[in-house]
């Protein structure tokens, strides 16, 4: 299966007994039902509902790992560290001791998504069902990685967001294609009445969608392709 | 994957607000109801924190409590023992804790001059 590094990704430590509850509060997803050996992803949202960071949460038992974007790192730092409050919540920044990959067009079974596993020095967490995110030691990773054009021609063709280039703070999570992170029945977190307001009402402004490149209004792409391009345009 | 938990990574320096010595009053209405609740027993305290979450970011969290493990300053105001965690301190000084009568019944509700902002429903703040 083709494997590509992620250059721009984070990785942190969140310690803590009040941890889960924490996230929870704070993001899309309803984080507080994560139990140990599985995966989920969750969006921290600002006040406007506009997309802080996109985490994936591996539970590893007695702590969280989470996987997000390092150019907003400090951002979702800055956000929550000022929530943390007398909650036991401890934060550790390990992006530099791990490498991140992402394996795409593969075929991982249904009972599979949603959970994570190791061997050796690389956890294997399983997104969907057609990719998953490596995590490996400092230089213990797979070594033999493909172009990131290639995945992102695989992403196009896919419909699949990506940090940085779909999921940024310019927009809230329906419109970049998350919304199966926003959970409709969990209770109140940052930017909740906003989200909940468009999906009551039907109303969702601009959505991810395939666009013939030669077409589409540029300044609407978000992820260029030779013939086909994904851009955030109105529905 | 490398946690860090072996050779124990060095937390992130998280932002640590300044501890303030709270002033806070409560109205007429909410003694009666706090005095409603303690009874003659003036043992326990009310218990003023604050937690993440709400659709704001904050939420006000009231507990009658004998003792509590938080890092509290411990306030006596008309009799009532009023406990407030040092960590959430500069989201609470100058507070009024009042009680309204609603349709769907009454509640304690919190005047807060430090809040930006709050939800609809009026559980949260920024």
């Amino acid at each position: 299966m083709p494997i590509v590094a992620l250059l721009d990704a984070s990785l942190t430590v969140w310690r803590g007994k009040d941890v889960l509850q924490f996230i929870d509060g704070l993001s899309t997803n309803r984080v507080a039902e994560l139990s140990k050996g599985q995966l989920m992803r969750t969006v921290f949202t600002d006040s406007n509902a506009k997309i802080i960071d996109c985490l994936t949460l591996f539970h590893m038992g007695d702590f969280i790992v989470a996987a997000g974007h390092l150019p907003v790192l400090d951002k979702l730092l800055n956000h929550t560290s000022k929530k943390i409050l007398g909650q036991d919540v401890e934060i550790t920044d390990i992006s530099q001791r791990n490498d991140l990959f992402i394996e795409f067009d593969c075929e991982n079974k249904v009972n599979e998504i949603g959970t994570f596993s190791s061997q050796g020095e690389i956890t294997r967490g399983n997104i969907a069902s057609n990719y998953s995110i490596l995590v490996a030691s400092k230089g213990n990773g797979p070594t033999n990685c493909d172009d990131f054009t290639e995945f992102n021609q695989w992403r196009i063709a896919n419909k699949i967001p990506w940090n940085g280039y779909e999921i940024t703070s310019s927009f809230h999570p329906f419109a970049c294609g998350l919304e199966e992170l926003v959970h409709h029945q969990k209770g109140c977190y940052i930017g909740q009445e906003i989200l909940a307001r468009m999906r009551s009402r039907g109303r969702q402004g601009k959505i991810l969608s395939q666009v013939e490149t030669i077409t589409c209004d540029s300044s609407n792409i978000t992820t260029k392709g030779e013939k086909i391009s994904l851009a955030i345009i109105r529905a | 994957m490398d946690c860090g938990t072996c050779d124990t990574a060095d937390p992130v320096q998280m932002v640590k607000p300044e501890v303030i010595n709270v002033n806070l009053t409560i109205s007429e209405m909410a003694k009666n109801m706090l005095s409603d609740a303690f009874g003659d027993d003036r043992s326990h305290a009310l218990l003023v924190g604050v937690l993440s979450g709400g659709c704001s970011g904050y939420m006000y969290d009231l507990q009658i409590v004998e003792t509590t493990d938080q890092d509290c300053q411990e306030l006596s105001i008309d009799g009532f023992r009023v406990l407030v965690p040092n960590a959430s301190s500069h989201l609470l000084d100058g507070i009024e804790i009042d009680y309204v009568e609603k349709l769907m019944g009454g509640g304690f509700k919190i005047n807060n001059p430090n809040a930006d902002a709050s939800c609809g429903c009026g559980e949260s703040f920024s």
